[in-house]
């Protein structure tokens, strides 16, 4: 799912609560490790960075991003970091994580269509990490992040899982959930199942494998 | 004691070193005023780098004297004689008293600026032009200068016809020396109050600009005229300093750092607007900017890569080179960091991020451990967070904890990892022991206790981190 998921050039990720933005930082952070190629380009606004720690080197590179290619951008306001997204997205082949903190004003469909169009162009990817409300995005899918249970031997802990719910896409097919583990040697998360919590319906996983498939096609027609 | 007198002084006959109390039975009316060494010193510093939109090697010669070094800067203000009145004028309308003279080397114009009328000699007529002038117009020290008056060699011209040897004998090594540099004979060197650049671009404005696109474009002219210098030895600019001089006497500067040497004109231009324009108090010179000179305080060689002709991806470094810049110039360089490892082991020592732009590659190795759980937290906090926990066993991972008041149960651990603190440093400091625990709800976080049970001040428990 990963390998598909990563062709699309722009993606929404949002916590499912407060709690839960740990889980929405990996999750979004995985992404963009997941699309093995040029910088990876992490512009946050300070107000994200200080409130649950700082990064840390060390965590990062063994949750799998390569430090070479890692640079951390620290934006005074949302619109700064906006700002180093749509720079980074000019470069071939990067990887962007543009995080603007909560209160803050949502970016404007514009904003997120010229992001989109900038990745397009260039081979590049880009995460948005948005705390609270949502505003219509041009992006490709939007994706709520809970952290779920890892399952280790006996008490221990095992590799980081999340359970996310697939809350809007281009192609269709939204209100799928997956359970997903994250894979720091594959630089994929594979799927460890389905989850139906909240949601009491049957869930068809082809459905949504075709949906993740028909962006991808559209996606392979532009190109070629 | 009169350390200096005004011109109106002088006409009543008071001079320098006269004691005051005489000064004052000459002249009643005399004002005197206390001498601020220090204050002229900074006076004289800011004129120095006035002077600096006329050439950027401009050293200071206390008490108050400066030396323009205008070799190559000349032609900007059509020629030398011209340019000479530029700073002369300029300086008077200031309020500043001075004399300004040209020569061939440093001593000749101190001599002509103190002791003659002439205002510019070359090369041909140096010794000619000297030889009148008085020995103290050597920049003798005082007793080398009494001794020569003693021995009735009153001019440099005498010194010149005077046999070298007993002269120097007498005189000492430093009048002879002072002799030499005067003429040219041995090389004295200057040091300019701030470090002149290897290549610089001056351009002088026939109006003063008011406008940042106006003065863009005569920054655009200096970049072009600084790529040109560049070109010719293959080098490329890594800091780059964009100095504004305005009409109202105040100099602006900016730097700008590149990670890579470059000697693209766009590029250049285009990092210098990115800044000009997040800080437009830089030209907000009252009456426009009348000169602006780029120096190229850094060089460096440029390297060129081999174009691979098959490339495996359409990653391009020079890009992300660019964009690292673009970045730095508009956030601050501090702000636009990569990650590096210090080999500590006090967790919040050991992470360390350093400017992108001089970071050197491959500074982490950390890599993924074998069971793909991670041992360090994504997210750390630079002062961990006290909660309250409680082990089922004093030694063994919390049961439950509250952190931002909720309270959190354990659903997995694992632990202890004993960090000692580095006993140098911190002496003081208590062992703790780290677990990693995973509450009910999955989330992942990175607790420690400082102190065990069994001593006297009870453990604390912190969370330091989380996890993703």
């Amino acid at each position: 799912m990963q390998a598909r998921a990563a062709a699309t050039p722009l993606i929404e990720v949002i916590p499912a609560s407060p709690g839960d933005r740990g889980a929405a930082l990996g999750f979004a952070l995985g992404w963009i490790a997941g699309h093995n190629a040029g910088l990876m380009v992490w512009a946050a606004a300070d107000l994200c960075l200080g409130e649950n720690g700082a990064p840390h080197a060390r965590g990062l590179a063994q949750f799998g991003l390569d430090p070479d290619r890692l640079v951390l951008a620290q934006t005074k306001t949302a619109s700064e970091a906006l700002w180093a997204a749509e720079q980074a997205l000019s470069t071939p082949c990067a990887t962007v994580l543009c995080v603007t903190p909560p209160g803050s004003k949502p970016p404007s469909l514009t904003a997120t269509r010229r992001l989109l169009l900038l990745a397009e162009k260039n081979d590049a990817r880009c995460v948005m990490l948005r705390f609270d409300v949502l505003a219509p995005s041009a992006a490709w899918s939007r994706w709520r992040v809970t952290a779920a249970p890892s399952v280790g031997a006996a008490r221990e802990l095992g590799p980081p899982r999340f359970a996310v719910d697939l809350e809007r896409t281009r192609a269709g097919g939204a209100g799928q959930s997956w359970l997903l583990e994250w894979n720091v040697h594959d630089h994929a998360f594979t799927d460890a199942g389905r989850v139906s919590r909240k949601r009491d319906r049957p869930l068809d996983g082809d459905l949504a494998a075709k949906a993740v498939d028909r962006s991808a096609a559209t996606q392979w027609r532009r190109a070629s | 004691m009169l350390t200096a007198v005004d011109a109106r002084a002088r006409a009543c006959g008071l001079a320098p070193d006269m004691p005051l109390a005489d000064a004052r039975a000459m002249r009643p009316d005399l004002v005197a005023v206390e001498a601020e060494p220090a204050a002229d010193a900074r006076v004289l510093a800011d004129i120095a780098a006035w002077c600096e939109r006329f050439t950027p090697a401009v050293t200071i010669d206390p008490p108050h004297g400066l030396f323009l070094d205008i070799a190559g800067c000349a032609h900007l203000f059509g020629d030398e004689a011209h340019m000479m009145n530029t700073v002369e004028t300029r300086l008077k309308a200031q309020g500043f008293a001075n004399r300004v003279a040209i020569a061939p080397t440093p001593g000749a114009a101190w001599a002509l600026t103190r002791f003659a009328r002439q205002r510019t000699i070359d090369d041909a007529h140096l010794r000619d032009a000297l030889s009148p002038l008085p020995v103290a117009a050597l920049r003798l020290e005082p007793n080398a200068a009494a001794l020569l008056k003693r021995l009735g060699l009153k001019t440099i011209g005498h010194l010149l016809d005077a046999p070298r040897q007993p002269f120097a004998a007498r005189a000492g090594e430093a009048a002879i020396r002072r002799l030499d540099q005067a003429l040219g004979r041995a090389r004295e060197a200057l040091t300019p109050h701030r470090p002149p650049p290897p290549l610089f671009a001056l351009r002088r404005l026939v109006e003063p600009l008011i406008t940042l696109d106006a003065v863009l474009i005569a920054v655009a002219a200096a970049c072009e005229d600084l790529v040109a210098q560049m070109h010719v030895r293959g080098a490329g600019v890594r800091l780059l300093r964009l100095s504004l001089f305005g009409l109202d006497a105040g100099v602006r500067a900016i730097e700008i750092g590149l990670s890579r040497p470059t000697n693209n004109a766009p590029t250049m231009l285009r990092l210098l607007r990115e800044r000009l324009s997040i800080t437009p108090e830089n030209i907000d010179a009252e009456f426009g900017v009348e000169a602006v000179r780029l120096d190229a305080v850094e060089i460096a060689p440029i390297v060129l890569h081999a174009t691979d002709l098959a490339p495996a991806s359409r990653r391009d470094l020079d890009a992300e080179a660019r964009l690292i810049d673009t970045l730095s110039v508009r956030l601050g360089a501090g702000r636009v960091t990569r990650p590096a490892l210090q080999r500590v082991h006090t967790p919040e020592h050991a992470d360390h991020w350093t400017p992108a732009q001089h970071a050197s590659a491959g500074s982490v190795d950390d890599t993924p451990p074998d069971d793909g759980v991670m041992r360090r937290p994504l997210q750390l906090f630079a002062h961990a967070q006290p909660v309250e926990a409680m082990a089922s066993v004093p030694d063994g991972p919390p049961v439950q904890f509250r952190w931002r008041r909720v309270l959190r149960e354990v659903a997995r651990a694992e632990g202890p990892e004993r960090i000692l603190p580095d006993w140098l440093k911190q002496p003081q400091a208590r062992a703790r022991d780290y677990y990693r625990v995973e509450d009910r709800d999955g989330r992942r976080y990175w607790l420690y206790r400082e102190g065990l049970y069994d001593e006297a001040e009870p453990p604390r428990w912190y969370l330091h981190g989380l996890f993703a």
